[in-house]
């Protein structure tokens, strides 16, 4: 049982003519028992740093450690790591015991009876007991996630590795599994660490969760964090479902002058000052519609959701979204003002996309709040 | 030197740049143009299809004529050779099977050979014949040494091929895939003229290291030998692409999770490799074994079957007695038990290697 330590981790591929840089000089600390979620856009690294902590790939620079042990050069097999594949990659010629037992058949001393019990117990526990004696290709796509996850619990690893492990499953069972593989992780008490690209997974599973983009680690903290207080802008747009509403805005003073006669009054302009051009940023859920205000937006789609009603609005050629409450439904096509406060504005270096201004913890998300009565 | 070649490459890429971005500009230019042409022609079609009245069961008249050529080329063949084997073959037939006088249409079907009934002597004839035997022995022995030998090359020379470590793969694949394409006898004739005892190459060699000439043609033991080391060397590498496009299909993701539980190399051919490879190790096992089976150019150009029948194979027996002594009837009795031999073979190996 241990943390894991990543240290200045470096990989490149070399493809003969060209060096690929897949991650850069990525450190992160991860606690004992903790279920870090490495999220980001498809080739962001977030796959090969997964890779290198298994042992599937060799480390370019820097180090890897499990506890107090230096596993970098250590072959996958001897580092006491599980992994679960999108794909599941069950054995197919085995049936869904043999599949379970032969991580333990190969690297344990544990006798035939005692595999078989673990390997019973575990099945018992994730409810597959009756397929024990059934071939993969035999198994729906949840059950053979199931079978994944129990080849890798019944090996009793110091770490869990997930690669994308629910992308192949339809929503609902993919919400269905969430859940219970945090029930699970929480049980066990392994340390996880799980890829997806998918931010919402990200939000919903991790204790912390790490962006990153483009090989780099952008920024590792709680998904509240993360979500209110991201280090730029990349961060801000890439977390948050629907995204955050972006636009360029000139600094004039206190004044921020956006497209489209875009006009907002910053009370405090310290966190613009010396800077010319800035990102804006505003959630959706942060979005009100007024009754009277300076800046507007045409209505162009409304989306009823039920319990929110999402608004897509154009600014000049730019497009907004807004959450707002069921009740607020502007006819499409009209031209409505809209607000938001200052505490729940972001800002962002026009340049570097560096954070200027984040969402104070005060500013309450809730979408009750937007509606105007 | 090394900038100035860099500099060459440079150009060079360039220049295919170049080249590449011109030909694919032609390709798009030509094709718009033709354009209206290709879309008159599509309309015509469509509106000669909607035209057309559709026949009941055209289906049928599309698959008729395979069955025509099959029924023709090869059902009848198997079935007639089926029963002449009951028969003795006496000559050419005369007078007609089967005639119709249609006025100016006269239609026959002439007999094909004047034939003996003889019931199952031909099978009683071959069961006591020694050569038969003799063949029966030479086969199987050629065939139980070569299969596996040739097999297990194969599969050796595949999994180098598939390693990724290993670099000009295209060069080394087709080099050992090539003999395939070799002409028969030209190829018989090298080997006949390697293995000759005084003056072939492999003597040449053995005697350079010291070691006396081995009768590579004139002995019964080292005939054979030589005849498998021929098959051997000319269908290794067809087996070979055969696995080695099985070894491609294995998804790398079970080599992985095996590595992850805790598999050596042994263990991930012994659990990923060959369970994957079973239904492709299987297909070459039964065409090989049917391939050799049916052995006959070879022992016919390098040996002739000698000394004294030590490689003549059932293929060439029968040829023998159906080309050489018109014995047709024997000939067919001795076809008969040859394919059910093989089938018998076949069948048994899909039975045994078979099963999911």
């Amino acid at each position: 049982m241990s943390g894991i330590n990543i240290s200045e981790l470096d990989k490149v591929y070399d493809s003969g003519t060209e060096n690929v840089v897949a991650v850069e000089d990525l450190s992160v600390e991860i606690h004992h028992g903790e279920f870090l979620v490495l999220v980001g856009p498809s080739g962001c690294g977030k796959s090969t740093t997964l890779r290198c902590l298994a042992g599937l790939e060799d480390v370019t620079d820097g180090s890897i450690r499990f506890g107090d042990d230096d596993v970098t050069d250590r072959r996958a097999s001897e580092r006491d790591v599980a992994m679960v594949f999108q794909n599941y990659a069950l054995y197919p010629h085995m049936t869904v015991r043999g599949n379970i037992g032969f991580g333990l058949k190969l690297s344990t001393k544990l006798t035939g009876d005692e595999i078989e019990r673990k390997v019973e117990s575990v099945a018992e526990m994730l409810g597959i007991s009756e397929l024990l004696d059934e071939k993969p290709k035999a198994l729906s796509g949840g059950q053979q996630q199931r079978v994944a996850l129990g080849r890798a619990i019944v090996r009793e690893p110091s770490v869990f590795l997930m690669d994308e492990p629910l992308s192949n499953l339809d929503a609902k069972l993919r919400s269905d599994m969430r859940t219970e593989l945090q029930e699970l992780q929480a049980d066990l008490d392994v340390t996880t660490v799980y890829v997806t690209h998918d931010q919402t997974e990200a939000m919903a599973m991790g204790d912390r969760i790490a962006v990153m983009d483009g090989g780099v680690l952008q920024q590792v903290g709680a998904p509240e964090d993360v979500y209110r207080s991201p280090v730029n802008q990349f961060v801000a747009d890439f977390i948050g479902s629907p995204s955050i509403n972006l636009f360029a805005a000139d600094v004039d003073g206190a004044t921020l002058r956006g497209p489209g006669g875009f006009t907002y009054e910053l009370a405090d302009p310290e966190p613009v000052a010396g800077h010319d051009r800035v990102s804006v940023g505003v959630r959706p859920e942060d979005i009100t519609v007024v009754d009277a205000g300076q800046n507007t937006a045409d209505v162009t789609v409304v989306e009823p959701m039920g319990n929110e009603n999402f608004l897509y609005m154009e600014m000049a050629g730019h497009e907004l979204t807004a959450r707002v409450a069921p009740a607020v439904r502007p006819t499409e096509g009209t031209h409505v003002p809209f607000d938001f406060d200052e505490a729940a504005l972001y800002l962002f270096d026009g340049e570097t996309g560096d954070a200027l201004k984040t969402k104070t913890d005060t500013v309450d998300s809730a979408v009750v709040g937007t509606t105007e009565d | 030197m090394a900038t100035s070649d860099e500099t060459d490459d440079r150009i060079g890429q360039a220049y295919r740049r170049r080249v590449r971005t011109t030909v694919r500009t032609a390709a798009r230019k030509f094709r718009r143009a033709a354009r209206p042409l290709w879309d008159r022609f599509r309309f015509a079609r469509q509106d000669l299809t909607a035209a057309t009245p559709t026949l009941p069961r055209v289906a049928y008249i599309f698959i008729a004529p395979f069955f025509l050529l099959f029924s023709v080329f090869l059902a009848f063949p198997v079935f007639y050779t089926l029963y002449l084997s009951f028969f003795e073959y006496q000559g050419v037939g005369q007078g007609s099977l089967f005639w119709v006088d249609l006025g100016p249409v006269y239609l026959e079907i002439p007999k094909i050979a004047r034939l003996d009934f003889v019931g199952l002597g031909n099978y009683a004839r071959l069961l006591g014949n020694d050569l038969f035997w003799q063949s029966m022995f030479n086969t199987s022995y050629i065939l139980v040494i070569q299969v596996p030998l040739m097999i297990g090359l194969a599969l050796a020379l595949a999994l180098a091929l598939n390693a990724s470590f290993l670099r000009l793969k295209g060069v080394f694949r087709t080099a050992i895939a090539l003999p395939v394409s070799a002409n028969l006898v030209a190829y018989s004739t090298v080997f006949l003229l390697l293995f000759n005892e005084q003056l072939g190459f492999l003597n040449y060699v053995l005697a350079g290291v010291g070691l006396g000439p081995v009768p590579w043609l004139t002995d019964g033991f080292w005939a054979r030998n030589t005849i498998i080391a021929a098959v051997t060397w000319r269908w290794t590498g067809y087996n070979m692409i055969i696995l080695l496009a099985g070894l491609q299909t294995i998804p790398q993701q079970l080599y992985e999770a095996a590595e992850i539980d805790g598999a050596n190399r042994w263990e991930k051919f012994r659990y990923v490799t060959l369970p994957q490879l079973k239904p492709v190790f299987l297909f070459v096992v039964v065409l090989s074994t049917i391939g050799t089976f049916k052995l006959f150019a070879e022992p016919y150009v390098i040996t002739g079957g000698g000394p004294t029948n030590s490689t003549i194979t059932i293929v060439q027996y029968i040829y023998r007695q159906a080309f050489v002594n018109f014995n047709l009837g024997y000939a067919s009795a001795l076809t008969v038990v040859f394919v059910a031999v093989v089938s018998a073979f076949s069948v048994a190996q899909i039975k045994i290697g078979g099963e999911d």
